[in-house]
């Protein structure tokens, strides 16, 4: 799937992107113009360098580079993986210890109710006796409390009793605790006890001559909700500092191999962060992310503002919006079961991909897919999977959208008869169909689920799809994008000819951005009078200045200047009592007067109206701002989206393969076969076409027609 | 054979507003006589649509499913209300033009027959003549009169046409904070008559055009106590409700109305088949007879309530019968229940029949097929008279939850004992637990504005255990399987009352082999409140659940408040405070600490308002799940682990669990040597104490005929006796009484009001209610 061009004497390899998953270490180099080749290599998790320099060898060799002399050329690096995410679900971090409130200390324990459930589907959710609680990250038995309280306000009620602090921190440090985490009610809106808790166990933990990281929610995470904002905290010292030292240990022995600068890690608000950065917690989110960054860049480059991203891997369907250029960000996530404060993409995910197994309900008939799939072994067709259960892929095999000889280019082959029988006895006998008509439907119940998926997003967010474009990518992506896509009026359809490598693509190109959050209470009834809006103009301004600070001293860390940061001021407001709020990036680069606040309280009425209904706008109740947002970024190197001369509509002789019997809507049809690799820009196929590489396979059914251009990205069309 | 629609049988005649032209009435007779005469939903004995075209059939419910989930997600972020938007007290319901429901989110689903009900007396009452059911009209209800669970349920319904003829509904629901009864809070205590129950709304058309009428705005906000809440709780219900009509409208523009129609019927008749399949798959035929108690302590100085015949102590009660036939059907009976009472813990029959539906979705039909089906699928005979089917349309029902969680419990019980002869022992649950207690009350909060407070934490009580597994700890609600207790920065966003206290609840959970799940409890201090009021409702003196093959009830509830604390003085000199949980209420900690303190501890679980003020204490304690199985076959390794998490008291381990214990730096060991031999001895024991069960019945059998037992239990079954004949008939068969024997209210020495006159709403002029279970 590599893109060349053809002979490329001194190549210049500026950029690299790393992928590190549970089994495969991917790289991702791209040179000075746009070229790129990506290396695969097994994970090391004891020593995650190993792999991606084995990694980075095996990518290099397709352009005949040794890894030192790349190296030495490459201008940034960005590293993703679920090192730090398989920590958190395999409860392997760091014995912290957590300081509460005295009286509170089983409240991270009993964790949120809702936590028993966390992704479960629908008919989970409801059945009682399937939820479970996961441990807590911190036990009872490493938790200890301080007297004092803070109310709502921030006002004192309970003054802190520093006496049960130092001892607190003392019988922590006794039980030789490898992080202390802090926090206490309300401490985002008066931070004044939980900081003096803070220095009294910093100081103990000094005179006790140990090093033990201190966290006090207050300087990381300051926002309302205490199990969000807890089990946060929690994971700075839990879960990534170990990853600290990872991230270290990776800079420098890149280093040993003559780079020149800083890994930056990819980060859940989607910008990428240092692994210095303070708030390392963040980077706990990886792969999928990257590719709605990916598609980002490309729309900037390329001049979309509205994309509507969508992957499909072996599990899942995961959907993400980008709405005038920006990412829609969710402030109170779940993550590893556990909820969080942290900013992250907004991305749903539909449990349904394309090893989903397929199950007649035995009671009702109903079909189900999902939500365990098959995963790396494919389906029944392939005979050595042990897999009994049908499966998506095995609908694929049988109506022909595969390949049985070439999936993942001939490394495994595929029985059709074996998905016929299976398909037949499991799905077409029971519901009076036949085996073609069985795995079609299927198909199509699977497409229609996706398609109201991308709508409701799209309409959630008061949208239409006319507006939008799709990105379509992930190794199964392409098999379905017709489907999905069909009807929905997309402005349009693109499918990157490098779709499998597209997130490790988007993490290579994402900014170098930090994101500070902090929450507000500003509350103006209706009608305040103008002394009140400026007031409250001023307080925004203020927390917007406190934020920069932050902002400016992490990038300060990597020997950035401030001048040469952009800063993008935000917002969060509700209508005055609401519990929930809206993200507004702000109209105005800073605020001061009655008519700067009358700006915001309109950029928020817009968007209120758009994303719920016009009814449900509340202005007589008056506006709350929660909280306050700063966003700063640095221009880094990113790789160059490819750009080649187009060539004529008809494809080279060389790109076509043959034909195969391919079915859909009650009939066989001959389908066209071309290798993705050789079809050249300026090439259009129209359907019935099916589109192969080793990675990924690109369905064009009749009625539908596709081009390649300049970019090598295909759009696809109702014709 | 589908619900055809009848274009021209009607041609000509007066068109009726449902598609093809019958008025909503004839619809609705029509499918309720195929229903009656076929066995089947509508009369549907082939799913035409489901069996041609079954992935067009699955993509249809897939898509309006998964809109109707969505709706609900989406408009939950309007609401202020931290019980509709942290605890999801929230639900949308989808209906066919006869008001049966097609699919549902997820939520307090117990709505789906209450909403249901109202649509149907709509349909029985004429709203199509007068005051007319027209596209973008918006309808509220909260009637309990007429199928609501209480008054602080409110319903929006509108209706959805196309192409000018109705084609079906959406509901939607929302538990809102107060609704104006006597006291505040949307569950309170003090009123005995439904009068004081606060705001009633008969269906009533609130909006035309898709917008609200003014004087509905007006009049609904002055009857409230919390305007904001109930604003935004009503722009939540109609966002939500609009949402899913113009889903239904897009889902018919892309496959046909008349694929849409079909399968608006047809998807009633599979959940029913749905629910026989499940049936005949996990259960096993036969009958099932269980029980279920709870306390009215109404005698007693803190209930303050306006009438004196309500002052009494009594206990309700519901006997239950479950019969599974082999083909997969099965009748519910409650013969022999109390009768309503003068308090607010009565419930309308399709409160009763829903909730059931609603515990049935958690364990029995766990699908995505859950409708209107299952209700259908089922046969309920609750004798009108009974405090689930009053005859009486002064009764009060702002809290029947109190007996219908009760009640409930115990059908746990015998559907477990069902699953665990099939060896579903995973499905085996102990029994939910007493969804108890509700802080409530109110004043003027931290922002100086009327207020009433309603603390859903309660929808994380323990859950029961399983035959393989302890229940979970605060964890789930019998009313909302999503449970949560939320965070507390939200609930004193929400109430002028600051934690000093979130704990487990040790030793709420019932013991046994597998242990239920314990509550927690919550010591809340009064801060920055004005003429503020607050009052406990919960069960006290009786244990609600009861433990399953061996297992301990949980433990039932108590109250704690202290008031005139000086806590401030505690705070400025540093002394010690009032912290954390109230372990070990026989030896209670905060007592001492607050010496001058008048402090309320005792079993009176239900109250009506009292007075707070800032500094004082209240505690809120959530109830455990009842346990399963002989407590002395419990590993010991897992009771070392309930010993040092603090779930359990060192002296109930030995007691109740047989260890031996010895205290080791601080920590209580168990002696697994002296265990074995201690466990012994109670089986020992518990041979010794044993007799025969003829000697035992031979015993109580002198006690019933020379009527010893306490005025509320001889009350309990005077009650039951008047109102079923065969109750009493069986009850002096069992106990072999002789032919004359009877116990009458009337001999008891405390009030009977009520026992002999009634008056149902039915007998009010022009109204028809609808019957929905056998009487």
């Amino acid at each position: 799937m590599n893109v060349h061009n053809k002979d490329v004497p001194a190549r210049n390899v500026q950029v690299l992107g790393i992928d590190a998953g549970g089994t495969m270490t991917d790289t991702f180099f791209v040179d000075a113009d746009g070229d790129f080749v990506v290396g695969k290599a097994q994970s090391t998790p004891q020593n995650e360098a190993i792999g991606l320099i084995n990694s980075s060898v095996d990518g290099l060799a397709a352009w005949g580079i040794s890894l030192d002399d790349a190296l030495k050329q490459l201008q940034t690096g960005v590293y993703s993986g679920t090192a730090m995410l398989n920590r958190v679900v395999q409860r392997k971090g760091l014995k912290c210890g957590l300081i509460v409130n005295q009286g509170l200390e089983d409240f991270h324990r009993m964790g949120r109710a809702i936590q028993a459930y966390l992704g479960y589907a629908y008919e989970d959710r409801i059945h009682l006796n399937t939820h479970r609680y996961d441990p807590p990250l911190v036990p009872r038995h490493l938790t200890r409390g301080v007297v004092e309280r803070v109310d709502m306000f921030g006002t004192v009620v309970i003054p802190l009793r520093e006496e049960s602090a130092l001892k607190a921190a003392q019988e922590l440090i006794d039980q030789d605790v490898e992080g202390i985490v802090i926090s206490l009610l309300h401490s985002y809106r008066n931070p004044a006890h939980e900081r003096r808790v803070r220095d009294i166990v910093l100081e103990a933990v000094k005179k006790s001559g140990k090093n033990i990281p201190v966290f006090a929610s207050a300087d990381y995470y300051p926002v309302r909700k205490e199990t969000h904002r807890t089990n946060t905290t929690i994971l700075e010292g839990y879960a990534a500092e170990p990853s600290r030292q990872t991230l270290k240990k990776i800079s420098d022995s890149f280093k040993e191999h003559g780079t020149k600068f800083d890994f930056r890690v990819m980060a859940t608000h989607g910008g990428t962060i240092s692994w210095k950065a303070k708030e390392l917690a963040r980077t706990i989110v990886s792969g999928p992310i990257g590719g709605v960054i990916g598609a980002k860049y490309l729309g900037e480059v390329l001049g979309y503002k509205n994309i509507a991203c969508s992957d499909i891997g072996g599990t899942s369907f995961d959907v993400a919006l980008i709405t005038q250029g920006e990412l829609t960000i969710k402030n109170d996530p779940d993550m590893a079961r556990l909820v969080l404060s942290l900013p992250l993409v907004a991305m749903d995910s539909v449990g349904a991909g394309a090893g989903s197994f397929i199950r007649l309900d035995p009671y009702t008939k109903a079909i189900k897919l999902g939500p365990d799939s098959a995963g790396y072994r494919v389906g029944v067709c392939w005979a050595d999977s042990g897999i009994e259960t049908v499966s998506i892929s095995d609908c694929h095999v049988v109506l022909g959208y595969l390949n049985p000889d070439n999936f993942l280019g001939g490394a495994i082959k595929l029985d059709r008869d074996r998905a016929v029988a299976a398909i037949k006895a499991q799905v077409a006998d029971p519901l009076g169909l036949s085996v073609e008509d069985a795995a079609a439907g299927v198909i199509e119940l699977l497409d229609s689920d996706l398609r109201d998926y991308l709508r409701s997003m799209i309409s959630g967010k008061g949208y239409s799809p006319a507006s939008f474009v799709c990105f379509s990518y992930g190794g199964a992506g392409p098999v379905h994008t017709y489907g999905y896509t069909e009807g929905l009026g997309f402005e349009d359809v693109i499918v990157p000819a490098w779709a499998a490598g597209f997130s490790a693509f988007g993490c290579a190109a994402a900014d170098f951005e930090y994101r500070y959050d902090k929450s507000l209470d500003i509350n103006l009834p209706p009608d305040a009078p103008d002394s009140d809006r400026e007031a409250a103009s001023k307080t925004l301004q203020q927390a917007w200045e406190e934020l920069r600070e932050n902002v400016l001293e992490e990038f300060r860390l990597n020997g950035y200047a401030a001048d040469q940061v952009t800063l993008t001021p935000g917002f969060r407001m509700q209508y005055r009592g609401q519990l929930n709020d809206l993200e507004i990036e702000s109209p105005l680069p800073a605020v001061a007067t009655t008519e700067d606040w009358n700006q915001l309280v309109d950029a928020f009425n817009d968007t209120y109206g758009r994303v719920y209904a016009a009814s449900a706008r509340s202005p007589e109740l008056g506006y709350s701002v929660t909280g306050a947002i700063m966003r700063g970024s640095v221009p880094i190197p990113k790789p160059k989206i490819p750009k080649e001369p187009e060539h004529g509509p008809t494809p080279p002789e060389e790109a076509f393969l043959g034909t195969r019997k391919f079915y859909r809507k009650k009939r066989w049809v001959d389908a066209q076969l071309y290798r993705m690799e050789a079809l050249l820009p300026g090439n259009r196929i129209t359907g019935p076409a099916i589109i192969e590489s080793d990675a990924t396979t690109f369905v064009v059914p009749d009625g539908f027609e596709t081009w390649l251009d300049g970019h090598r990205l295909f759009h696809l069309k109702e014709v | 054979m589908n619900v055809n629609v009848r274009k021209d049988a009607l041609a000509g005649a007066a068109r009726g507003i449902v598609r093809g032209g019958e008025t909503l009435k004839q619809h609705r007779d029509r499918l309720m006589d195929a229903t009656k005469s076929s066995g089947h939903y509508a009369g549907l004995k082939g799913l035409e649509l489901r069996d041609t075209q079954p992935i067009l059939y699955n993509k249809l419910f897939s898509r309006l499913r998964a809109g109707v989930v969505d709706a609900r997600e989406t408009a939950k972020k309007i609401a202020a209300s931290p019980i509709v938007e942290q605890e999801g007290e929230l639900c949308f319901t989808l209906y066919n033009a006869a008001g049966d429901s097609i699919l549902t989110s997820t939520g307090i689903i117990i709505h789906v027959g209450t909403m249901g009900a109202a649509i149907k007396y709509m349909i029985e009452n004429g709203w199509e003549q007068n005051p007319g059911v027209a596209d973008k009209d918006i309808f509220c209800n909260n009637d309990a009169l007429i199928g609501n669970v209480h008054p602080c349920d409110i319903h929006t319904i509108v209706p959805i046409f196309w192409e000018g003829e109705l084609i079906g509904w959406v509901g939607g629901v929302t538990h809102v904070i107060d609704t104006g009864s006597v006291g505040p809070g949307s569950m309170s205590t003090g009123q005995v008559q439904r009068f004081g129950d606060g705001y009633s709304i008969t269906c009533r058309k609130i909006g035309a055009n898709d917008t609200l009428f003014r004087d509905w705005l007006h009049e609904s906000q002055r009857m409230v106590r919390t305007t904001r809440y109930w604003v935004l709780d009503e722009r939540t219900r109609v966002a939500g409700c609009h949402m899913i009509r113009k889903l239904v409208e897009e889902v018919i523009a892309e496959e046909g109305i008349e694929n849409y129609w079909k399968f608006a019927y047809e998807a009633v008749e599979h959940g029913r088949q749905g629910l026989q399949n499940r049936i005949k798959a996990m259960t096993i035929p036969g009958k099932y007879r269980q029980v279920g108690f709870v306390d009215v302590p109404y005698d007693h100085p803190d209930v303050r309530v306006p009438s004196d015949f309500a002052k009494v102590n009594t206990i309700m009660h519901t006997p239950s019968e479950i019969t599974i036939r082999g083909d997969g059907t099965w009748r519910l009976d409650f013969d022999g229940s109390s009768r309503w009472g003068w308090h607010t813990y009565n419930a309308h029959a399709v409160s009763f029949t829903s909730g059931i539906w609603v515990m049935m979705t958690q364990t029995l039909i766990p699908s995505e097929m859950i409708n209107d089906g299952a209700a259908y699928g089922t046969e309920f005979r609750l004798p009108k008279g009974t405090w689930m089917n009053p005859d009486d349309r002064r009764v009060a029902f702002s809290y029947a939850w109190h007996f219908l969680v009760s009640s409930w419990t115990s059908l746990w019980r015998g559907l477990s004992r069902s699953y665990f002869g099939r060896g579903y022992l995973e499905e085996v649950n102990s029994g939910n637990a007493n969804t108890s207690n509700w802080l409530q009350g109110g004043g003027f909060n931290q922002y100086d504005e009327i207020h009433a407070v309603n603390s859903f934490e309660s929808a994380a009580e323990g859950t029961g255990a399983s035959a393989v597994k302890d229940g979970l700890d605060h964890a789930a609600a019998i009313w909302n399987p999503e449970g949560d207790m939320g965070d507390m920065e939200i609930w004193e966003l929400a109430e002028p009352l600051v934690y000093l206290g979130r704990k487990i609840k040790t030793n709420s959970a019932g013991y046994g082999k597998y242990r239920g799940g314990c509550g927690f409890e919550s010591l809340r201090m009064v801060w920055n409140a004005k003429d503020w009021t607050m009052f406990f409702m919960g069960n006290g003196h009786i244990t609600s659940d009861w433990g399953l093959m061996g297992g301990y009830p949980a433990a039932s509830g108590y109250r704690f408040a202290a008031h005139k604390t000086n806590i401030k003085a505690l705070i400025e000199e540093g002394k010690p405070l009032p912290l954390g949980g109230d372990t070990d209420p026989e030896n209670p900690e905060w007592d001492g600490l607050l010496p001058a303190a008048q402090i309320k501890r005792d079993k009176q679980a239900i109250t009506t308002e009292e007075m707070f003020a800032d500094y004082d204490l209240y505690l809120n304690y959530l109830r455990g799940g009842p346990g399963f199985g002989d407590p002395l076959d419990r590993e010991t390794a897992r009771i070392q682990e309930d010993l040092d998490g603090g779930y359990l008291l060192p002296r109930f381990a030995e007691r109740v669990y047989g260890v031996v214990l010895q205290h080791e730096g601080g920590r209580h060991v168990i002696d697994e040597d002296a265990t074995v031999a201690r466990r012994l001895e109670i089986r020992k024991e518990r041979l010794a104490k044993s007799e025969p069960v003829s000697d035992w019945l031979a015993r109580e059998r002198e006690k019933i005929v020379a009527k010893q037992a306490e005025t509320q239990v001889q009350q309990m079954f005077a009650a039951s006796f008047k109102l079923s004949p065969k109750f009493l008939g069986d009850f002096k068969t069992f106990w072999k009484l002789p032919a004359d024997w009877d116990l009458r209210e009337e001999d008891l020495d405390i009030p009977s009001y009520g026992a002999n006159y009634s008056m149902d709403v039915s007998e009010l002029p022009d109204v028809t209610t609808v019957k929905f279970v056998d009487e």
